[in-house]
């Protein structure tokens, strides 16, 4: 769960590493380091934010890797920042992943006289390309893998050479090709700024790239991967005039609703499997779980189809039995958990969907049949346009299933969406910032949008949130209802309209303040609350994207109001690549 | 060139244009189905400047998302109250470094007059308007500028306007202690600051929604055909029209061009669209429509047997069937998410946003946000 950056070329190095890993922070942020050659190997590592970097340009040469680090091995601080390098500082290695045999490595290389200076499992890759090292970089590098065991992404440099060597086995890497310039990133978006012809490293590719050219191995023979060329551009991670990403991201929610209902259109083949599907399992983590878990009940509502949603980490405890159709959920296409799940269900003989965000992700190449949402590239850690997009194209999915079922949904949602993300939240804001607990409930579809809203908010703004099925309050949390747990509720009009009404009297009458998103013009239910959020009128279905957006820039001004970290929340990474 | 740089004003309202801008600024209303400051822009960047802020205030955050999404990366400046068109300019002070192009983003300029702004020093940009008592008007004298009025009482058709269009050096502005570009110039020209009259090739604002059909028409003028979409063999498509992606195109339709038609939209059978239409993205027009020199914006509906002249419906709106507009000037101007029951008449009419009537009504008077008429 980190973000690597090689760059071999004609530009100063260090400064292009350096930009990389600023649109690489999202997967990592609590220290950073580059290593340059010029022709002497220079290192320089730091503890914090990339972004916040005064200098680094004592580091020359046009040869360089870089690394923004989320701690898995040892705390954050600059001997554990990445590069490490051997016992002579001439050979250097950023790491993406866990090696997880390393303390046996370890410990045999302190018996054979290596002294280590890191806590970190990644030291020992340097290590053992010191002993193999006679002055060809990719000879040692090629000797070193098979004794490695565990998930990596590695590049790796040598004083002396002016060449890049990188391996890859289950975490990410692309390699760009530009004009007499090569660069290597976690994902595409550091690319961008000098080519957008992209090459997606495969599990077992060893790759070594010079100023002149690369050649890419798997296995001793020399393989050639297609050059796919990057359909976006460097405008989609700008942020111009917002003071940040997660904001930026929620107005692009109209678009993005369309272009990935657009996505489920195009795609014939998932919609096929589904169609055919006895009954379906879910597979996903965090925001995405939540997206599936609306997708569940509206398979079940709408097309009659038994869908459950198991959470990726819980997956290998409680597999699907053989002859589901099982989807993976995951924005990034990197969420360990998720992968291992759909390799685990390939293996029980069930067809695999994968629904992701990203091109050429490791999870497009674990699936049978791939779908994806066009939420373009999302930067904030916390997920707004990329949740809007997998509901989006649950939506669809369920509509193009049930022979246009959700039509008025679709409409609805493209009609108000534009509206919504602009919603004045400001008293729901006032009412909540400082409180230290808060509860989201609601029934049916909205429960799991509760759970979504709560999720959006311990995330960004550290206030402890849960979010109920509005009827299990009373089976516990109704110990915790008091003038200080405000209680946001979603209650529009549809099936769980007037039981959710009793259920916000029962908590009115704990005293508990309460934010209620309805329908415009609902006075009983304005009356029963302390801030009401309305919602046009709109399709049962449709409320279910428009309240979440609700939700979002209520947590969103809640973190600002407290002078949270809003893109880059404590403790946090964009992509889960760890187990 | 990289000795001249552009900033374009896009922070204000546009209040005359209400309901269209209670929920977008100006610069933001799809004019052949782009935002006019696309617009701008385009014609920007076809003069040859690359170093562009935007200043933006009202409803921000939608100006600043389509800037996101342009093809060339642009500065932004935040004006947070909408004090004038110089507070505005000096909201850029921080990004001004060199000879700069001020223009109003939500006045259609082509880059040719752009272009001779871009030669002269220290300029002021004039046109003629079959109404220039709605601007200031220009006094020269020997191709030098001597006052602007500011919408003076009496004006005959001779008289030169500002487009609202200056170029100025880094000194000037940093002169600025008003708050309008007039009074700016005014005070300039009284401080013996020589500032050149150049005439616009090609200029014009939208003040009134009626003005916003002028332009589209205007500017639907210069489109090209392209056809995406589904379209059926028995319909008739001449002149200009472009149909966007996943667009469908019933039987028996007739489209006469200039028309563009945005993506994922349906037209129905037998509907007839003629000249000067712009239609936006996720529209349903139904069967036996007819609708003529108007502006429909994404995600509206018109159901059928409807008569739809002269008229700009906003976003989102449902008008339902056999409405009919009837026009002297402007049919009906909808804000967005208006709802209009069947059999209703609309004559000459503004409806504010998310109101619904009912049906079986004529309407020939203005109808505040949020009404019900039943």
């Amino acid at each position: 769960m980190c973000g690597i950056v090689g760059y071999v070329g004609y530009r100063d190095a260090a400064s292009v590493c350096k930009d990389g890993l600023m649109h690489l922070e999202y997967r990592g942020y609590d220290s950073y380091g580059i290593a340059s050659l010029s022709p002497k190997l220079s290192v320089f590592k730091s503890v914090g934010k990339i972004s916040n970097a005064k200098n680094i340009s004592s580091l020359k040469g046009t040869c360089a890797i870089g690394h923004t680090r989320w701690a898995t091995h040892g705390v954050p601080s600059e001997i554990n920042a990445h590069p490490l390098t051997d016992c002579g500082d001439k050979i250097a290695v950023v790491h993406n992943g866990i090696i997880e045999n390393y303390a046996k490595l370890k410990a045999a290389l302190i018996k054979r006289g290596h002294v280590f200076k890191s806590e970190t499992d990644t030291e020992v890759i340097p290590h053992l390309i010191e002993e193999k090292y006679t002055g060809n970089l990719l000879d040692a590098v090629s000797k070193i893998l098979p004794m490695l065991e565990g998930s990596y992404a590695i590049l790796a440099v040598a004083e002396g050479e002016n060449t890049i060597v990188a391996a890859r086995k289950g975490s990410p890497l692309v390699l760009g090709v530009g004009d007499s310039e090569y660069i290597f990133a976690s994902d595409a978006v550091p690319l961008i700024d000098y080519t957008k012809n992209v090459i997606y490293l495969e599990d077992g590719d060893i790759a070594e790239v010079k100023s002149d050219g690369y050649k890419i191995f798997n296995g001793k023979k020399i393989v050639k991967h297609p050059i796919s060329k990057i359909e976006w551009d460097a405008s989609v991670v700008r942020k111009s005039g917002f003071p940040h990403y997660m904001l930026k991201e929620i107005f692009e929610q109209p678009d993005v609703f369309s272009n990935t209902i657009q996505s489920v259109k195009e795609n014939k083949e998932v919609v096929a499997l589904i169609k055919k599907a006895s009954s379906i399992t879910v597979v996903a983590c965090g925001t995405s779980a939540n997206a599936s878990m609306i997708f569940s009940y509206m398979m079940e509502a709408v097309c009659k189809i038994p869908t459950r949603v198991v959470v990726g980490s819980e997956y290998k405890y409680f597999p699907t039995p053989a002859s589901s159709l099982v989807i993976g959920v995951s924005q990034s296409g990197e969420t360990a958990d998720t992968i291992s799940a759909l390799k685990i269900s390939k293996d029980m003989g069930a067809k695999t969907i994968a629904v992701t965000n990203v091109l050429g992700s490791s999870i497009t190449r674990t699936a049978d049949v791939v779908l994806y949402t066009r939420a373009g590239p999302e930067v904030s850690v916390a997920a707004t346009k990329s949740f809007t997009a997998q509901v989006a194209a649950f939506i669809e999915i369920v509509n193009l299933v049930s022979g246009k079922k959700l039509e008025p949904a679709v409409s609805d949602i493209l009609r108000y969406l534009p509206d919504v993300v602009s919603a004045d939240v400001s008293s729901a804001v006032e009412l909540c910032k400082n409180a230290s607990t808060l509860l989201y409930v609601g029934r049916g579809m909205f429960y799991p949008v509760a759970m979504e809203g709560a999720l959006k908010m311990k995330e960004i703004s550290y206030i402890h949130a849960e979010g109920y099925a509005a009827g299990e309050l009373k089976h516990g949390p109704f110990a915790l209802l008091c003038r200080e747990t405000p209680v946001a509720a979603l209650c529009l009009h549809g099936a769980t309209y007037s039981v959710m009404m009793s259920n916000l009297k029962e908590i009115k009458a704990r005293n508990a303040p309460l934010v209620a998103v309805g329908e415009a013009g609902d006075q009983d239910l304005e009356d029963l609350c302390d801030v009401f959020i309305p919602l046009p009128k709109v399709s049962e279905y449709a409320g279910i994207i428009l309240s979440s957006v609700i939700l979002q820039i209520m947590a969103y001004h809640c973190a600002v109001a407290l002078g949270r970290d809003v893109d880059m929340p404590r403790n946090l990474a964009k992509s889960v690549t760890v187990e | 060139m990289s000795d001249i740089q552009a900033v374009i004003l896009a922070a204000g309202e546009g209040t005359r244009l209400r309901p269209l801008t209670k929920n977008r600024p100006k610069v933001m209303l799809p004019v052949v189905n782009r935002p006019i400051l696309e617009h701008v822009l385009d014609a920007v960047v076809k003069a040859g400047i690359r170093d562009i802020t935007v200043v933006v205030g009202y409803k921000k955050e939608q100006v600043m998302t389509f800037l996101n999404k342009y093809p060339m990366e642009i500065s932004v400046a935040v004006q947070d109250k909408q004090l004038g068109t110089a507070h505005a300019l000096s909201c850029a002070k921080e990004f001004i470094h060199t000879k700069t192009v001020i223009l109003p983003g939500d006045n259609y300029i082509d880059s040719e007059s752009i272009k001779k702004m871009m030669e002269a020093d220290d300029a002021i940009l004039v046109s003629h308007h079959p109404h220039p008592e709605n601007f200031g008007v220009v006094v020269q004298k020997g191709g030098f500028l001597e006052d602007i009025i500011e919408k003076p009482d009496t004006a005959d058709e001779s008289s030169l306007v500002s487009c609202g269009v200056y170029t100025l050096s880094p000194k000037l502005i940093g002169k600025i202690s008003v708050c309008n570009m007039t009074d700016l110039m005014k005070a300039l020209v009284s401080g013996k600051d020589k500032i050149s009259v150049i005439e616009a090739d090609d200029w014009e604002d939208a003040v009134y929604p009626k003005d916003l059909l002028s332009l589209n028409r205007h500017l639907l003028s210069a489109v090209k055909t392209s056809k995406a979409g589904i379209v059926d063999k028995s319909a008739k498509i001449t002149g200009s029209v472009v149909i966007g992606e996943n667009t469908k195109i019933g039987a028996n339709c007739v489209i006469e061009g200039p028309v563009v038609i945005g993506d994922d939209c349906n037209i129905d059978g037998d509907v007839h669209i003629g000249g000067g239409t712009s239609i936006g993205s996720h529209t349903t027009i139904e069967p036996f429509t007819y609708i003529k020199n108007s502006i429909l914006m994404n995600s509206s509906s018109v159901g059928s047997h409807s008569r739809i002249v002269d008229t700009v419906i906003g976003e989102g709106c449902i008008c339902m069937d056999h409405i009919s507009t009837v026009t002297e000037e402007v049919g009906a101007v909808l804000g967005d998410r208006v709802t209009v029951g069947p059999f209703t008449i609309l004559n000459g009419c503004s409806i504010g946003n998310n109101t619904t009537i009912k049906g079986r009504k004529t309407i020939d008077f203005e109808i505040p946000e949020g009404s019900l008429v039943i």
